[in-house]
């Protein structure tokens, strides 16, 4: 019977706690949202801080995945040539090509027969005589050419050593003309190459940077607001008040600041980019496959926009209110 | 009620005490007057009573509560069994009176049932009814004291600490929120208040305590106070 009503007890003194610990982050919350619509200069300010943060992280990362997207393209272009004399057996080019698509790094392997070259440079040249001319000369004969896609541009070294080991390479070469990469061209295309990736760290290091500053000045933000109202703090606390309960209100505040801000910087980010998008491709930039992207991952672009957000907020304020919660 | 043993607090290796080997008394249900020039030490005298500093030799004891066994995360449940009057009221600004008032039983997790019954009575025990949806800014400096007792006395506290609860007003309001305190008192509370105020010491003609140097010079059952 006792033992009963112990367990009771127990059970409703700890539904009493949970009740308590409810009533108390309801409390929290309304606290929270009654700071950030009563101090509206201070609101105005953190979200405006906060917003602009938010759109220089989306604007690095969309920054980003455009670069790489208009890199990819570049590196799509770029492709080596591996030249075959003109004459060459379809048999012969069937087994090149498909030796030459088995290689690491070998993205794409696509084979142009000395017609099509011919009629591509006639092309090229219409306008220029002389050129024509030349193509009417008995010896003017084109190659077959097998345009190679490196998936890194940097890494030519299995393509090297498929130059200079295959056999029916050997016998079928064109020997006036080497391939492409290993001869003039190399250094342009492993200047591309290095520009490239110097462009991918470059961007990595300025999205830290942008990021890390705005991080830095949204903090300020909270912690001026914060500083603002630390005798309010200081009261809190002489009547009473534990850490958690005067902390609280302060991060529902920042949550706040950060989902008003998350909204609107992603609406921002996602306009700049739509009203840019036309402008930029014309020099090349790509700016469709991440315009396309956001709004098709709205659903997980803005929560995860509002998580950042909430971070930066919650990490500000906890650090902004622990000077004044000390005993 | 309020027990201290050979108190000394030291700001600083070097600096003299701000408190000197205070010994005091207060039984309860008294009501005691702290007077003493500026810097005499009242403040830091009441600073370690609230538990704001920790004395640097000495034993205090509060409502039976031995500060030296008491852990910081229990502190501030015993800053919600004293109640505390400041000079500069120290309200939310942004809060109404009666959400003031609230805010201190919110922090003890009352029931918005039990807010509800209490609020109300404590306010028109200030004599504040009518003013309930005002924020601290309409208010006189009368006014806002009489709230900031109002939150003070809402959860009964057997001890009420007033620092310098007068020091902002003019006389007449000053005479109302003394007499406020002795009703405070009359119902049981012990009320301990620091005042510079010469007059109100006298018309009290309660127990005084005179701090001089960050020690106690004089100690009158019915006392008065020379400036």
């Amino acid at each position: 019977m006792s033992r009963g009503g112990k367990v009771d007890a127990r059970t409703f003194a700890l539904k009493k706690r949970r009740r308590r610990q409810w009533l108390t982050f309801i409390r929290m919350c309304r606290y929270g949202v009654n700071n950030f619509s009563r101090n509206a200069w201070l609101t105005i300010a953190a979200t405006a801080m906060m917003t602009l943060t938010l759109f220089v992280i989306m604007m690095t990362m969309m920054s980003r995945n455009i670069l790489l997207d208009s890199v990819s393209e570049i590196r799509d272009r770029v492709d080596m040539s591996v030249y075959v004399q003109y004459d060459i057996d379809k048999e012969d080019v069937n087994t090149l090509k498909s030796n030459l698509e088995s290689l690491d790094d070998v993205k794409r392997v696509t084979y142009v027969t000395p017609e099509v070259a011919r009629s591509n440079y006639a092309e090229e040249n219409r306008d220029n005589q002389r050129a024509l001319d030349a193509l009417n000369l008995a010896d003017a004969k084109f190659p077959g050419t097998f345009r190679v896609n490196l998936a890194d541009i940097n890494n030519t070294s299995s393509l090297t050593k498929f130059t200079e080991e295959n056999e029916l390479y050997q016998e079928v070469k064109d020997e006036d003309r080497p391939p492409s990469f290993a001869g003039d061209k190399r250094e342009a295309i492993e200047t591309i190459g290095r520009w490239v990736s110097f462009a991918e760290k470059m961007g990595l290091l300025i999205s830290i940077v942008l990021v890390t500053i705005s991080s830095l000045i949204v903090f300020n933000t909270i912690r001026m607001a914060i500083f603002n109202r630390r005798e309010e703090i200081e009261m809190m606390k002489l009547i009473g008040a534990d850490k958690a309960f005067i902390r609280g209100p302060f991060i529902v505040e920042a949550v706040v600041y950060g989902f008003i801000a998350a909204i609107i910087a992603t609406g921002l980010g996602i306009l700049t980019l739509y009203l840019s998008g036309p402008k930029l491709e014309a020099y090349g930039i790509i700016v469709s496959n991440t315009l396309n992207s956001s709004i098709m991952y709205i659903g997980f672009v803005l929560p995860v926009m509002i998580v950042v957000g909430a971070v930066v907020g919650v990490i500000s304020s906890l650090l902004a209110t622990r000077k004044y919660l000390k005993i | 009620m309020i027990l201290l043993d050979r108190v000394t607090k030291t700001y600083g290796k070097t600096a003299k005490p701000a408190i000197n080997r205070v010994s005091l008394h207060i039984e309860p249900k008294e009501f005691v007057i702290l007077v003493g020039t500026s810097g005499a030490g009242k403040s830091t005298l009441l600073k370690l009573l609230t538990r704001e500093e920790k004395p640097s030799s000495g034993k205090i004891v509060v409502g039976g509560i031995d500060y030296d066994s008491l852990k910081d995360k229990h502190i501030p449940l015993l800053r919600r069994k004293i109640g505390v009057v400041f000079q500069d009221f120290k309200l939310l600004p942004q809060r109404t009176v009666y959400e003031n008032v609230a805010f201190a039983l919110e922090i003890a997790g009352m029931t918005s049932r039990e807010i509800k019954a209490t609020v109300p009575k404590v306010i028109e025990l200030v004599g504040l009814s009518g003013k309930e949806k005002s924020f601290p800014r309409q208010l006189s400096g009368g006014e806002r004291q009489r709230v900031a007792i109002a939150r003070a006395i809402v959860r009964q506290p057997k001890i009420l600490i007033a620092d310098e609860p007068t020091g902002n007003l003019d006389p007449l309001h000053s005479w109302d929120i003394v007499k406020l305190l002795e009703k405070i008192n009359r119902y049981g509370t012990t009320v301990l208040l620091t005042t510079h105020n010469v007059e109100i010491v006298n018309k009290l003609k309660r127990r005084v305590i005179t701090l001089e140097h960050g020690k106690i010079t004089s100690d009158q059952v019915s006392g008065s106070y020379k400036q």
